[in-house]
């Protein structure tokens, strides 16, 4: 059977409502009573990948993809994407202006992150083109909704 | 959990009273509850306690459980175990004039809680200083002094358990010591002693389920400020007129002993004030609440150590039951700390040995709060989850709540779970008959 599939707009620069997407996914997996632990990485991914949308892409959207064996969070944005992935994956390394560090962010702990909190994550990214950051969690016994 | 009962275990709704306006359904963070056939209520869920709804009704109809004062009347030692809010409600009066009114009520004790609000402090000191070592609770730590915030997390924040202080409540260390020292006082003459808890919100005292097993044998009751005010009002305003001295006696320290210190945990930010932390935050009201719970689970404030919420605005004084203005009830708390200044009089090495013994631990299980209010509701599969997308597109998502659910979302998932036609939406009705059909 296909999954449910939904998906949520991130807009560019709009802190006043960073991480509304995430913790819409949140409510959505919480109602299906997956396991708190579970949704609790999936927040800290999501969480992670929306404000990296907003800081640094253009529009974007935050999209979770749930099948009975795994769920994908999806973060897609069209901005300045990465030049050099591997290095963006390394913990502290940030591109952030000083803008966004006197405001707390850009501790270039974002992918380090998602990538620690995810079962499997695929970034796919070309200079200009925008960024797509895929994480798949793998559906474990207990994780599954009572 | 579908029931038709018309109560909570905190709230009680009048539906004679009751207009089905619908302000109810909107505020409640749990979603509990429903509005059938135009005014009759049934709850679905688990209510916190929040009060919100009480706050929300413009009819009146929504009431605490709490108890009447007539329990007052019944043959027993009646302990009165005193919230500081109490205070706050009688701006320039001090707290032994209140505490005498109390007792002219009919209250043989009237437990003052300052000491216990100490206790708790600087268990909560150690507890935290020891963390930076041991890191067996996450940060940020979370307040366990308001109840309503404690099952916010156990029902919508589950992940968040670990996050919860491990220490009594001072409520309960308050509760302990009445059933440690003052029952067995009354023991040898064979009295009965009941409890009274004297509450600015409807949250009682409902935890049994997060503290060690207490002896069932002692009644302990609620009562909420607005049903005490006017009586205690009188005899404190009497007290105030007599030219006598009051003339008091205590058996034991804690019955009278108001201190600045205490005064301030009716304010937001009370608990943290004078606590030697860090880094901490101080967070109130529901939706603030809610909002920062959301970003504690997404990773944030992990350099924070400690975070005391209260879901009432401006703290404790904010309480639906209270009787005065919040502001009005803030300025006196001021007040008082002015007179009383701050500063703590337990001797922290004493403290210190109790917090060895373990005479703070608490226990969190989760798991033990969700069977005792009903059991989590059943989780939405992905098929149904799939049927409620394909639902909201058919209707207007204005969130009108004329179907007697609080939104459109929770209206799907009561039709996918079976528990509503969908045809109790206004909008589909119209649409239906635009084209000479039901859908």
């Amino acid at each position: 059977m296909a999954g449910l599939v939904k998906s949520f707009n991130i807009k560019a620069r709009d802190f006043n409502h960073a991480g509304e997407a995430s913790i819409s996914v949140q409510s959505l997996l919480k109602s299906m009573n997956y396991n708190p632990k579970l949704i609790r990485r999936i927040a800290i991914c999501g969480y992670e990948g929306e404000m990296n949308a907003v800081m640094h892409g253009g529009d974007g959207f935050l999209r979770i993809e749930i099948d009975s064996d795994k769920l994908v969070l999806e973060v897609s944005d069209s901005g300045q994407g990465i030049e050099d992935i591997e290095l963006a994956m390394q913990a502290g390394y940030s591109t952030a202006n000083d803008d966004y560090r006197e405001m707390g962010f850009g501790a270039g702990m974002g992918l380090p992150n998602m990538k620690k909190n995810a079962d499997q994550i695929i970034v796919e990214s070309e200079k200009g083109q925008g960024t797509q950051v895929r994480m798949i969690f793998f559906i474990k016994e207990g994780d599954m909704p009572a | 959990m579908n029931g038709k009962q018309h109560s909570t275990r905190f709230v009680g709704f009048n539906e004679d009273l009751c207009t089905g306006c619908a302000s109810c359904l909107r505020v409640c963070p749990t979603k509990v509850i429903r509005i059938k056939h135009k005014k009759s209520i049934r709850i679905v869920n688990q209510c916190i306690g929040c009060g919100e709804c009480i706050r929300a009704c413009p009819a009146g109809a929504v009431r605490a459980a709490t108890s009447d004062l007539q329990v007052l009347e019944k043959d027993h030692v009646a302990v009165a175990l005193v919230s500081p809010v109490l205070y706050a409600q009688f701006p320039g009066i001090m707290p032994k004039d209140i505490l005498l009114g109390l007792r002219q009520m009919g209250f043989q004790h009237t437990i003052d809680m300052s000491y216990f609000l100490e206790m708790f402090q600087f268990a909560t000191e150690e507890f935290i200083k020891r963390n930076r070592e041991t890191r067996h609770a996450p940060w940020p730590l979370i307040s366990p002094v308001c109840p309503v915030v404690v099952r916010l997390i156990a029902f919508q924040f589950p992940s968040l358990m670990p996050h919860v202080l491990p220490v009594l409540r001072p409520v309960a260390l308050m509760a302990r010591e009445v059933k440690r020292r003052i029952i067995p006082f009354y023991m040898e003459t064979g009295e009965e002693v009941a409890l009274y808890y004297i509450n600015p919100c409807p949250t009682k005292m409902d935890w049994s389920n997060l503290e060690p097993d207490n002896q069932p044998t002692t009644p302990e009751i609620a009562l909420g400020i607005n049903d005490i005010y006017p009586t205690l009002a009188g005899h404190v305003r009497r007290i105030r007129e007599s030219d006598a001295i009051p003339f008091y006696q205590t058996r034991f320290e804690y019955e009278t002993c108001a201190t600045g210190n205490a005064s301030m945990w009716a304010m937001s930010g009370g608990e943290i004030a004078d606590m030697d932390i860090e880094k901490s935050l101080a967070v109130s009201g529901l939706e603030e609440t809610i909002s920062y719970l959301h970003k504690i689970e997404m990773g944030l404030f992990q350099d924070i150590e400690y975070i005391e919420f209260r879901t009432c605005r401006e703290g404790c004084l904010g309480g639906v039951l209270n009787v005065i203005d919040k502001y009005l009830a803030k300025s006196s708390v001021q007040k008082m700390i002015k007179m009383f200044g701050l500063g703590r009089r337990l001797p922290r090495e004493k403290i210190l040995r109790l917090y060895e013994k373990g005479d703070f631990q608490t226990e969190k299980r989760p798991s033990r709060l969700l069977t005792l209010f009903g059991g989590p509701q059943e989780g939405i599969s992905i098929e149904s989850m799939q049927k409620i997308e394909k639902l909201l597109k058919v209707l207007l998502g204005r969130d009108c709540a004329a179907c007697g659910a609080p939104d459109c979302r929770t209206f799907a998932e009561d039709v996918v779970r079976g528990n509503a036609s969908i045809n109790e939406c206004l909008w589909v009705r119209a649409q239906g008959k635009k084209k000479g059909k039901t859908l």
